[in-house]
């Protein structure tokens, strides 16, 4: 039996910039059941240029770690329905991507919810759950 | 005809079809709206330490926390009624408490902005019978505030702009991503790099004042010819703009200055934050971000209030702003209304949360109500009570009381919990 090389490659990183954004079939979700399916299907994905997808060897529906000093989430790549030039990557405004957001807020006390940086890498993880994200502070409480 | 409460657009337009005490259909509501008024799938129960009481042991219990607390705050209100905010900033100046809203960490720089008349603003109703310039910048209506532009700006038949958007309305969108509101702005679409438009913003004020913009200045220079033949033209600020510019608020008001036909709006996504705007600039001369200090002596005119023997004064500071308060861990307890801080916060910053005893009043079950030492459930204002809202153009609306509920108001909660005190 041959030895599987790539289960211990790493996939590689590529730095990509962040702007969240509103989608109103994911605020409808949201008041409607924000601990629903829904809202987790809307909320839980990366949105990229045809172009930022094919370099990065990404195809839609690919589940990918987004990661920075701030935290880590896993979430599900699709390719951007608009024409975007690329360079950029966007996520709707959600407690996925709050995870990625600093605490520096440069004194004006307004996160840069706006203006993430981050890393993403194609993994095989499951999706980061709203429940996993609960977790994280139900372990704060504890400690 | 009932008032819908999804956003600051607060559309008195909505009929409803009540069935057994819910409300089945609506109709003119956008999907937010609808979503609202039907109402959400888990309704929030009184507890103490997740554990189910009543709601009077509910109220107890936070009356002691916020009693024993030495820097307690209050925060959210963005969606509750005037009369409960008014409420809120009463119980802060009882406590001593800082208070603040989610204007803090969205519009309420803007807003402040506006309310020192550093620019010309209008009201919607203006909009929609005399605009003939439409700029949406930073701001993607059709997804936050829905009928923003069927109901007012673009769409509709004014008194002055009776040919509507085919011949009478010209509308732009400036964004770093062609948002659903830029594609209907089709050909009239500026891009900008993300944390651009402060560049975007000097060029365009270099090419009104005859100057050759550094910045893409083909495009520049046909934007600003555009919006100095408007009869009427109005920039509906975004919080993508308010981020991008946050630092610097004083390039805007000098854009305004050179555009002498063109008004500014805030676009403001929670029902009634810039009724909390209004109640606490009332009240202190700021938006949010205020700790009434219940033991100073020395008296200022801002003391007025209902507690006149105690002594408070005010001190507004960007340390009180809820991400300061959590980020430096100066608060030691929480009180919580109609906001959801877990989900809408940086998860860097909410750490604090779980060291500290929060309360949270709201209709619903949120990520933030499951980690709480108290949970008082309340009703949903503008379905299940009514009172008063005020629109993101400033406007007083009323909000109907459209089916009976058990659950009391936000506004009542407030005086029973100052009672309680």
């Amino acid at each position: 039996m041959g030895l599987d090389v790539g289960k211990f490659m790493k996939n590689p990183e590529y730095e990509i910039k962040i702007i969240t954004y509103r989608d109103i079939f994911q605020v409808e979700a949201l008041e409607r059941d924000r601990f629903g399916k829904d809202y987790e299907k809307l909320s839980a994905f990366i949105g990229m240029s045809k172009n930022d997808m094919a370099k990065m060897g990404l195809k839609s529906g690919d589940r990918v770690k987004v990661a920075n000093n701030n935290g880590s989430i896993v979430v599900e790549v699709r390719e951007s329905r608009r024409d975007e030039p690329g360079g950029v990557a966007f996520m709707v405004n959600s407690p996925w991507s709050n995870v990625l957001v600093s605490d520096d807020m440069g004194g004006k006390g307004i996160p840069e919810f706006k203006n993430i940086t981050a890393k993403i890498s194609l993994v095989k993880e499951e999706i980061t759950s709203l429940e996993s994200l609960m977790e994280y502070f139900r372990k704060l409480k504890q400690v | 005809m009932a008032t819908c409460p999804g956003c600051a657009l607060l559309c008195d337009d909505i009929d409803v079809i009540v069935e057994n005490n819910r409300i089945k259909e609506t109709r003119n509501a956008c999907r937010r709206g609808a979503a609202r008024m039907k109402g959400c799938f888990n309704r929030l129960a009184p507890s103490i330490a997740q554990k189910p009481v009543d709601i009077e042991s509910a109220i107890r219990k936070a009356a002691e926390i916020l009693k024993v607390a030495k820097s307690p705050m209050l925060f959210g209100f963005s969606n509750s009624t005037c009369e409960a905010q008014v409420k809120g900033i009463q119980l802060a100046k009882k406590l001593g408490a800082i208070i603040d809203d989610t204007s803090s960490f969205c519009q309420g720089l803007l807003i402040e902005t506006i309310f020192q008349e550093k620019f010309r603003t209008c009201m919607l109703e203006d909009v929609r019978n005399k605009a003939d310039v439409l700029v949406y910048w930073g701001s993607d209506a059709q997804d936050s505030e829905p009928r923003h532009l069927s109901r007012f700006s673009y769409f509709p038949r004014g008194e002055s702009r009776q040919r509507g958007y085919e011949e009478d309305r010209i509308a732009v969108a400036i964004d770093v991503r062609e948002s659903n509101t830029a594609k209907i702005c089709k050909g009239h679409f500026y891009r900008i790099q993300p944390k651009g438009d402060r560049e975007f913003i000097l060029a365009l004020t270099d090419a009104l004042s005859g100057k050759v913009p550094a910045y893409e200045p083909k495009k520049i220079l046909e934007l600003a010819a555009i919006l100095k033949k408007a009869e009427f033209g109005v920039i509906f600020a975004g919080i993508g703009l308010t981020y991008s510019i946050k630092e610097d608020m004083e390039i805007l008001v000098a854009l305004a200055d050179k555009l002498s036909n063109f008004h500014i709006m805030p676009m403001v996504g929670h029902y009634n934050m810039r009724g909390f705007n209004e109640n606490l600039f009332k009240e202190t001369g700021f938006v949010n971000r205020v700790k009434f200090e219940g033991k100073a002596v020395q008296h200022s005119p801002a003391e007025v209030l209902d507690t006149p023997s105690r002594g408070v004064t005010l001190v507004h500071d960007d340390k009180y702003s809820i991400v300061e308060a959590l980020r430096n861990e100066s608060i030691d307890a929480l009180l919580v209304a109609g906001s959801d801080p877990l989900s809408s916060l940086p998860r860097s910053l909410v750490r604090h949360l779980a060291s500290i005893p929060v309360i949270c009043i709201d209709p619903c079950v949120t990520m933030t109500s499951k980690i709480t030492a108290v949970t008082i459930p309340c009703a949903v204002s503008g379905v299940e009570s009514g009172g008063t809202a005020v629109r993101m153009d400033g406007k007083k609306i009323e909000l109907s009381k459209i089916i009976e509920s058990d659950y009391p108001t936000d506004e009542e909660l407030l005086t029973r919990l100052m009672e309680a005190l």
